[in-house]
């Protein structure tokens, strides 16, 4: 009796497997079911990180913008091509001459989600003030606002502490979304963060699984109006695997994946079905020198690797055209770029350059990391080792994961640190003075100046620049442009390259327009299927 | 034998402990900043500031070990650095995805490998023994990243069978929606009646399953096989042959159930390997498990979620060892478990 049992468990277990083997096997080859109840139309988006890590868009910083972008919505909206600003929340808005005061006038019966709340001047109030009192994200954008009125329903007036560009700051992909306030008030200060929404925008949240799909249906009473063709359903999907998101692209199972790697992209070009779009974006990548190191410390020898670098044979080889050089430091495209402000590759100067700064025939060597996994990035690296060979410059390539890169490169101590990095920077919003201040302000704590660069006259011109963009945006783009000529001579950084934004898309989904200010996002209410 | 589960699990208890130490100053020794990582892609330096105290990383890295201790045994895992959830919730979220991968590759390695490897020892130095012999070494040997790949290219690029990854089609997800019990889609859909999501993520299955299982099949064969063999030259197998008792009475009756303990010891073994090698399966077939979500924690240096998974795997085969010597005492009586 005994032993039936103990066989008998066992047979079990094996009927069940068999069951399993079988049954896998019988329904392999018919693929998904065959009645739908119905079906709505689908658009599927690849990421290869998580899409949200933040759910509450006044701590976001990163990939959320993709998402946000779709639940939430900004007072205007920026158009970095045409320079102008689009009305979305607002209708239209007008600023003081001292431009200290901008008053902006709201949309009449847009309903938030879920509550049907209709959004006001309170909710923009709510939204702007609580973003900056969490103090997370990017919530300094909003530093020159002093003060924000509510003199009624419709309007809201800003006044400012020196006349910055407040429309940019508006209209930021982060950090300047209108939430909720009742809902919010209702469900409590974390109820964002655990994973709600309080939004305004075309979609909202339906479901959302870790590492899994999250998945967006429209709001039906969306101000806009579902007239014409919209997507009912929009789902972002994690794919970290590069060859995995080129393949779900092939077999149409996703409709567009942003930031595949330049192989990838070959590897999709000309399969039917599959477009590739390229855009401007403002993701550039930098290489800062260690400023406070011999030799670096010297500006020829700056000025002369500065010299060395094979700029067009990185952007064609190592980037296969996906880039173009960057002039200035502030990326094509973004207002106060500096048109014809580079370095060329000529080795000869670079050698002059070194004799004069004391190490005639070079014969130093430097250390240079990058994060791993950045394939780009790593043959840019091999390219810049042999061009600096013919120099005399020994330059040694290690790659680091990017935490460990960048908190090797904030060392207190120049000594420690590598000689020059690599990584890839994007201001958060549509304003040089993010780029500016990050990376050349002089900075007591190191955080993102990691050229440790310190030039009180720059400084002092960059501040001027961020105070008069609101009422001279011409005259700001004058001393930006006198800012970046001084940063350009002093070298403390390599301005390699500004990257295109590549999206493989499905040749189905259309109505798709890239912006740069908004990095990535699809803005999913334009879009639509035709075909397939 | 109550006495002795109480004193493996205390052992157990030690050893989770040691774990925790070496992994937290492993983890903590790297150089990274977890309080910049917090607060995101564009940190100011009173942002990370503030971090830092939040998370208390001001505190000496003692003081942390104890904080981190103190808040485990109360069953607080801690909070993930980069995703922002309890790491408890995470792990929640993730390790069923894995652990239904895991089964179904164990189960089918059992299921083919126990008869692959009776057929290998009963005919033996024949053709089965041969062809057994180089589906087993072969399995073993083939890497698992480069036989995934390969089996998506023969299934899903030049048949067209099969899906590529995940876990189910979104199309079929989004018509008919799961109601989330255990986690396991397959389970959940079959107890719900929900047909459509079962017959579809049993398809998403098959590959990653079939991946998984090459490993233990090719070593619960040749371990069936050897300690098949050995068993057949005992007397109590000879004795009965020579009476004239069928054949396959005598090697199911009584030659196999001797010659399963090695069996079983390996599939416990294999249980917790598989744990690690889900890192490389789940990252080609994109199967959202405990995998790819250790993968992303080690790349981040987010070192609550490392402890975690580290925890979660010691934990594993803390368990898995002490259910194999049970299930060895349950199958063999000669075997006591003493206290």
């Amino acid at each position: 009796m005994k032993h039936a049992h103990r066989w008998g468990v066992l047979a079990l277990v094996a009927v069940l497997a068999a069951a399993l083997a079988v049954g896998a096997a019988g329904c392999a080859g018919k693929g998904p079911a065959k009645e739908k109840p119905e079906q709505p139309q689908v658009a599927v988006y690849i990421s290869n990180e998580d899409p949200v890590v933040y759910w509450d868009p006044a701590d976001a910083c990163s990939n959320e913008v993709i998402v946000h972008n779709e639940i939430y919505e900004t007072l205007i909206r920026y158009d970095p091509v045409a320079d102008k600003f689009e009305p979305v929340l607002a209708t239209d808005y007008s600023r003081s001459p001292d431009g200290l005061e901008w008053t902006f006038h709201l949309r009449k019966g847009v309903k938030f989600h879920n509550t049907g709340n209709e959004m006001t001047s309170e909710d923009v109030k709510f939204s702007v003030e609580r973003a900056v009192q969490r103090g997370m994200g990017v919530s300094y954008i909003w530093d020159p606002v002093e003060e924000i009125l509510t003199p009624d329903p419709y309007t809201v007036v800003f006044k400012l502490k020196y006349p910055a560009a407040l429309d940019v700051v508006v209209a930021s992909s982060y950090g300047a979304h209108i939430v909720d306030a009742k809902a919010v008030r209702e469900h409590g200060e974390d109820w964002l963060s655990q994973g709600h929404e309080a939004g305004t925008g075309p979609y909202m949240l339906e479901s959302w699984e870790k590492g899994g799909d999250y998945v967006f249906t429209k709001f039906p009473d969306y101000w806009r109006g579902w007239e014409g063709k919209h997507f009912d359903k929009i789902v972002f999907k994690t794919v970290p695997d590069a060859a995995t998101a080129r393949q779900m692209m092939e077999a149409g199972q996703a409709d567009i994946a942003p930031n595949l790697t330049p192989e990838q992209i070959e590897g999709l070009r000309g399969k039917p079905g599959v477009a590739i779009t390229e855009a401007p974006s403002w993701k550039t990548l930098v290489g800062p020198m260690n400023t406070k190191k011999k030799p670096l410390n010297n500006k020829l020898v700056r000025q002369a690797i500065s010299y060395a670098v094979p700029y067009e044979e990185i952007v064609n080889t190592a980037l296969q055209g996906h880039a173009i050089q960057s002039s200035g430091v502030i990326p094509k495209g973004l207002w106060g770029h500096a048109e014809n402000l580079y370095y060329t590759t000529d080795l000869e100067k670079a050698k002059e350059l070194l004799s004069k700064a004391g190490y005639p025939g070079g014969g130093f060597k430097l250390v240079l990391t990058y994060p791993s996994g950045a394939d780009d990035v790593r043959r840019a690296a091999e390219l810049m080792k042999a061009s600096f060979a013919r120099i005399g410059v020994d330059l040694e390539i290690r790659a680091m994961n990017w935490e460990q890169q960048w908190d090797l490169a904030k060392n207190p101590d120049p000594q420690k640190r590598q000689d020059i990095l690599l990584y890839h920077w994007w201001p958060a919003y549509a304003d040089p003075y993010d780029n500016l201040v990050n990376m050349f302000h002089t900075e007591e704590d190191i955080l993102f100046n990691l050229a440790y660069y310190s030039n009180p006259r720059v400084d002092e011109l960059m501040n001027k620049a961020r105070e008069t963009a609101g009422v001279d945006r011409a005259r700001a783009i004058e001393l930006y442009r006198q800012v970046q000529e001084i940063i350009m001579d002093d070298a403390p950084q390599l301005c390699l390259y500004d990257r295109k934004s590549v999206f493989a898309l499905r040749t189905s989904l259309k109505g798709f327009r890239p912006n740069p200010a908004y990095q990535d996002v699809a803005f999913f209410y334009n879009c639509y299927r035709e075909g397939e | 034998m109550r006495a002795y589960i109480v004193r493996r699990l205390l052992l157990g208890v030690v050893v989770l402990f040691g774990v925790t130490l070496v992994t937290f100053f492993i983890a903590r020794v790297i150089p990274s900043d977890p309080a910049a990582r917090w607060v995101g892609g564009h940190p100011t330096a009173e942002q990370i500031a503030r971090a830092r105290v939040e998370l208390g990383l001001d505190k000496p890295l003692h003081i942390q070990y104890l904080r981190y201790m103190g808040d485990l045994l109360r069953g607080n895992w801690g909070t993930s650095i980069r995703t922002h959830h309890p790491v408890l919730a995470d792990i929640r979220a993730f390790l069923p995805a894995s652990l239904e991968l895991i089964l179904s590759g164990i189960l089918i390695a059992a299921v083919l490998g126990v008869p692959l490897g009776i057929l290998s020892a009963t005919r033996k130095d024949a053709l089965p023994d041969h062809g057994a012999r180089l589906v087993s070494i072969g399995a073993v040997s083939i890497p698992t990243f480069w036989l995934a790949m390969l089996l998506q290219l023969l299934f899903f690029g030049y048949l067209g069978l099969l899906p590529l990854g995940g876990r189910v089609d979104t199309v079929v997800r989004l018509t008919y929606p799961l109601q989330r019990i255990t986690g396991s889609y397959l389970v959940d859909s079959l107890l719900t009646g929900n047909w459509p999501v079962f017959t579809n993520a049993l398809t998403h299955m098959v590959l990653p399953a079939l991946t998984m299982a090459a490993y233990p099949l090719g070593l619960i064969t040749r371990m069936t096989r050897s300690s098949l063999l050995e068993v057949m030259g005992e007397e109590y197998i000879v004795v009965p042959r020579a009476y004239g008792i069928p054949r396959s009475v005598v090697y199911y009756r009584y030659a196999l159930k001797n010659a399963l303990g090695p069996t079983i010891t390996v599939l416990g073994l294999t249980f917790a390997y598989s744990l690690a090698e889900t890192f490389l399966v789940e990252s080609v077939f994109n199967w959202p498990g405990l995998g790819q979500y250790a993968s992303q924690s080690i790349l981040s240096a987010d070192y609550p979620a490392i402890m975690g998974v580290t925890l979660v795997v010691a934990c594993t085969y803390v368990i898995v060892n002490l259910v194999v010597d049970l299930i060895l005492a349950w199958l063999d009586p000669r075997i006591r478990l003493e206290g």
